[in-house]
């Protein structure tokens, strides 16, 4: 017994890492833009094909195809913020419709691209770490809770500590005023769009030897994205940034134990509760303008 | 002149909100904007701090052409804006809060030399530096926004209705503070519905009624004035 809690608790981290990068991204575009990132499930996604072509095909190294998948997912964030949220501003319904529409673009490109064939991607690490006979960590699911917990504490620390990341706050508790402060807007945007597009990319990079990649496998971010911008809420980024990283961990939880439409179950109702609770989010305190 | 409007128009959608309106604003001293609920006294101001865009007209600052630019170009130009309702980060910390005031500010030393002084000029403030803006009363939120936008090291500041909702002590307060501001040198627009203090206060004014320019002159004679007495002093 004790052994398959720690076997699961095991499982539940390694998820739990990744999910929370995706959410994480998501709720710093929101908080910062006030839009939607429909598309937030393809950047993961393009993350997973940047490995997929660096790494299985043009056979780079692992570390390497991550970087690059970072950084390429993140420059894709850059676009996204230029081309559709900027002459969208004013209309986050608009921006909403528009993430929707680039999340068709990327699957097409893709599947042009690659095809709609499963991605085999030769594994990374073969090692394990056996804890005991039915306690076993695979080293690759390590790299993943190890990359993610770096990640996380130097974002935390860019938020607190550097003037960039109080500027994104600021402009996340309210725009107007963080402009009186000399705040561009644009500026905040565009970094508040490559962080979180760079941190869906490399979630995908990260779990691609380690997931089925395939053109659709973006689909279930979107019950995600909801249920952490609303329980993160609005107004604090830091709080958006622990919901997200704290409903990861639930909804992990939950699946291991019991499955995954449970799962959503529980987290749907969670959101709820919040809605009830706190209407806006856990530590939102203010109402955008 | 520091600031010169110059027929400036505001609209949202298509309804006029100002209309021609002019202004000056010398180097030094307090300037106010009086005029009932929707006049166009806030309109004016984000005008200025390039929050709405002119339709018509000029603002110029330091000699300098500003309206069309945008807000982080206007701040860094000079002029600090503390907006109606205050707009304190609830989220950051009352240092936070004044360190952000300073975004555009490279000249680190003298960030803290200043940050001092804003602490020295607010007491309260410094007590309760590291706690949470949202958390303050209304009175300290606004000494909060005052702070903040002297940490600019603005060339010009602006005021949105500071005694907005404040104990008649605390206005006293904020009135006293708003002097010394000037007299050190920093001018001030200063935009009130509380027109007694704001001619008592000010040197030169301006009345807004429905977003035309009605009147201006010497605040103190303003304040003799027979319309505005019965229009803005209740006498
Ligand atoms: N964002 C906006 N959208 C539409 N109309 C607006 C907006 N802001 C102001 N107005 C309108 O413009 C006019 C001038 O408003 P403004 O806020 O400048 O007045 P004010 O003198 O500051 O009033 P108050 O004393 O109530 O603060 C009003 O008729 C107002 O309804
Ligand atoms: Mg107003």
């Amino acid at each position: 017994m004790l052994e398959l809690l720690a076997q699961t608790a095991l499982n539940a981290t390694y998820a739990a890492s990744y999910i929370a990068l995706v959410a994480v991204g998501l709720v710093l575009i929101f908080g910062v833009m006030g839009v939607i990132n429909f598309a937030h499930g393809e950047l993961f996604m393009l993350g997973a094909y940047a490995v997929v072509a660096l790494y299985a095909d043009l056979q780079l190294n692992f570390m390497m195809a991550v970087m690059v998948g970072l950084a390429f997912v993140g420059c894709v964030g850059l676009l996204m913020e230029r081309a559709l949220f900027r002459p969208l501003r004013d209309n986050p319904l608009g921006g909403l419709v528009a993430s929707i529409g680039f999340l068709l673009i990327l699957q097409a490109l893709v599947v042009m691209g690659f095809g709609v064939r499963m991605e085999h991607i030769p594994p990374v690490t073969q090692e394990v770490i056996a804890f005991s006979d039915r306690v076993r960590f695979p080293l690759s699911r390590l790299y993943v809770v190890v990359a993610a917990v770096v990640l996380l504490t130097a974002l935390w620390l860019f938020l607190k500590r550097t003037r960039f990341g109080w500027a994104l706050r600021a402009s996340a508790q309210d725009p107007e005023a963080a402009a009186l402060q000399g705040i561009s807007i644009n500026q905040t945007a565009r970094i508040a769009m490559f962080i979180g597009a760079g941190l869906a990319g490399v979630a995908g990079a990260l779990t691609a030897p380690l997931v089925s990649v395939n053109p659709l496998m973006g689909h279930s971010v979107i019950v995600t994205a909801f249920i952490v911008i609303i329980v993160g809420g609005i107004g604090s980024l830091e709080g958006a940034v622990v919901a997200a990283v704290a409903y990861a961990f639930v909804h992990t939880i939950v699946t291991t134990f019991y499955d995954g439409v449970i799962a959503d179950i529980v987290g749907l109702s969670l959101m709820l509760l919040v809605l009830i609770v706190k209407p806006h989010g856990l530590f939102g305190t203010a109402e955008r303008a | 002149m520091l600031l010169e409007v110059k027929g400036a128009s505001v609209a949202y959608n298509k309804v006029v909100a100002m209309r021609q309106v002019s202004m000056q604003v010398p180097e030094g001293g307090i300037v106010t904007i009086i005029g009932a609920n929707g006049a166009g006294k806030t309109s004016t101001l984000r005008a200025i701090s390039g929050l709405v865009r002119l339709f018509a007209g000029e603002i110029h600052f330091g000699g300098r052409r500003i309206d069309g630019l945008p807000p982080e170009k206007i701040v860094a130009a000079g002029i600090a804006h503390v907006p109606e309702g205050r707009r304190v980060f609830p989220q950051m910390t009352v240092e936070e809060n004044l360190r952000t005031g300073a975004f555009l500010r490279r000249d680190r030393q003298e960030i803290e030399t200043d940050l001092e002084k804003v602490f020295a000029r607010f007491p309260r403030l410094k007590e309760r530096r590291r706690q949470l803006a949202s958390t303050m009363s209304g009175g300290e939120q606004q000494m909060l926004a005052i702070g903040r936008a002297l940490m600019a090291k603005p060339r010009l500041l602006l005021l949105d209705e500071p005694s907005m909702g404040l104990a008649p002590v605390i206005v006293e307060e904020i009135a006293r503070i708003i002097k010394e501001i000037a007299a050190g040198g920093v001018p001030v627009i200063l935009v009130e519905q509380n027109a007694e203090l704001a001619l008592s206060l000010a040197d030169y004014a301006y009345v807004l009624e429905t977003g035309n320019l009605a009147l201006e002159g010497r605040a103190s004679e303003l304040h003799e004035n027979e319309h505005v007495r019965r229009a803005y002093l209740g006498i």
